[in-house]
């Protein structure tokens, strides 16, 4: 197989396409849209350029849960724009000037404040230990291993440090 | 905890773990395939720890701009929050230090349960609220004594100060002159204050105040604005926090909002029969034996397609 070459991009794909779907499938619940996931991952492949062929089939395998997540992403902002609109619709008192001079780029930013804000403040209200390791790991870009060392408590430590606050922040963030 | 999550701690676990297994370059794809055809619920909450995680890295710059700038320093908003909760400040200092200019601090402050969630949630000056799932409680720019409930049915215990004017808006009615703890629910037909202790004032718009006190409740139409005002057993309020619903002669569509709000299901009620009174108690569970529960106390059948259910009076046999 030619690493690099489209001939063996597109080998790759075939061989691993079957069990790509079913993780899909199983993930999404929606064999629709695994395979609208499948599709964007195939017109991406054929105009990428490179292939890290070491470990090809994770690499197709991490593509296609990232192609997901972009589909989720996208669905979340949508529907926190809805609900803003509806909230100002309702509270129309105080609430409706933010989207007198909008525009969908306005709307963005103002989506990104309220979200880096409620992520802010989510992180401020979490018990000591669980946003020492959140910090140290996310925003500082320490290993696991370092966060362990750093604040002197075990790896399985961390990790329920870790798993508490991403609990946390998840029902900050996703209501 | 009442009603058990849909997504419960155990799923989010597991979830978690896998999130940081495929994290690895050995990641074992196939058992984690496995795992998500195991229950549909898995793939559910992955995309929640997943989504989580993407909406963290999203922001990773505006974090450490955050944690970069000496006026918000965590350990400062923590006492700041945990001593008042003054959230408005809070917001501010995040405002200033992640250079949000847009953010001032008549934001308002949203607290909100998903279904099968609830939550406890002490603001400042002693009053705290309990939301029972599928809740949305709006604190009116961050004054925790401007208050709306705009979803859903919440569990209030305020400490009695004259000097405080506390108000809780639902739909059209404003509930004032509060000293006690009762409960507040509103749903698309009515909103129901009920008083446990002490006494509350609740007015329409525009109307005149009707007062409530400990062992009533007011039932308010938001349709033609009727109100009716009858006993209630100081511990039937709030008993969703027990886990049951307790009526006593409660209008069916009232009832039925409750439902919808605790098995996450559309209901629609037959206008012949929305208001026909139920009395009984229901074990809220996991939300979705609610209706069969029902049926099996009220001379009523049920529809159900996909997440909509339509009740109507029972089926002549």
């Amino acid at each position: 197989m030619q690493p690099d070459s489209s001939q063996g991009l597109e080998a790759l794909y075939r061989i691993h396409r079957a069990a790509l779907l079913r993780t899909l499938v199983a993930r999404t619940g929606d064999a629709g849209e695994a395979e609208d996931i499948l599709q964007e991952m195939w017109i991406r492949l054929r105009h990428a350029s490179t292939f890290p062929i070491a470990n090809g089939r994770a690499y197709l395998f991490r593509m296609a849960q990232n192609l997901l997540l972009d589909r989720l992403r996208e669905k979340q902002r949508r529907m926190r724009r809805e609900r803003i609109w509806l909230d100002n619709l309702a509270g129309d008192a105080g609430g409706g000037s933010e989207r007198a001079d909008g525009g969908p780029n306005a709307e963005e930013a103002m989506l990104d404040r309220e979200e880096a804000a409620r992520l802010a403040s989510a992180l401020a209200t979490l018990p000591d230990g669980a946003r020492r390791a959140f910090e140290l790991h996310k925003i500082e870009g320490l290993s696991h291993a370092e966060v362990a060392m750093r604040l002197g408590i075990s790896r399985s430590g961390v990790e329920k440090h870790m798993a508490v606050a991403m609990k946390y922040l998840r029902r900050a963030l996703l209501d | 905890m009442t009603a058990r999550p849909e997504i419960d701690e155990r799923l989010l676990d597991e979830a978690l773990t896998w999130y940081r297994a495929l994290e690895q370059d050995d990641a074992d794809w196939d058992a984690y395939t496995r795992w998500l055809e195991a229950d549909p619920l898995h793939g559910k909450a992955f995309d929640e720890i997943a989504l989580t995680g993407r909406i963290v890295d999203d922001h990773i710059a505006d974090l450490q701009a955050l944690k970069a700038a000496p006026a918000a320093d965590p350990a400062e908003i923590r006492t700041v929050s945990r001593r008042k909760w003054l959230y408005g400040s809070v917001a501010a200092a995040l405002a200033l230090a992640v250079g949000i200019p847009a953010l001032r601090q008549q934001q308002d402050v949203v607290y909100a349960t998903a279904r099968g969630e609830t939550r406890h949630i002490a603001l400042s000056q002693g009053i705290a609220a309990d939301l029972s799932p599928s809740t949305r409680l709006v604190v009116k720019g961050g004054d925790p004594t401007k208050l709306e409930v705009a979803r859903g049915d919440v569990y209030f215990a305020v400490a009695h100060d004259p000097g405080r004017a506390l108000s809780i808006r639902a739909g059209e009615y404003v509930v004032s002159d509060i000293g006690t703890t009762f409960g507040l629910n509103l749903s698309a037909k009515a909103v129901a204050v009920a008083v446990a202790e002490g006494h509350v004032s609740v007015a329409g718009e525009g109307g005149e105040a009707t007062r409530v006190s400990a062992g009533q409740q007011l039932i308010a139409r938001r349709d033609d604005r009727s109100t009716r005002i009858r006993p209630v057993p100081a511990a039937n309020v709030g008993s969703w926090r027990q886990g049951r619903l307790v009526y006593d002669n409660m209008p069916l569509n009232l009832v039925a909002a409750d439902i919808a709000r605790y098995s996450g299901k559309t209901i629609t009620v037959d206008p012949a029969i929305g208001d026909r009174p139920f009395s009984g108690v229901l074990a809220i569970g996991d939300g979705s034996e609610l209706l069969a529960n029902l049926s099996d106390l009220m001379a009523i059948s049920y529809e159900e397609k996909g997440d909509s259910v339509r009740i109507g009076a029972a089926a002549v046999r």
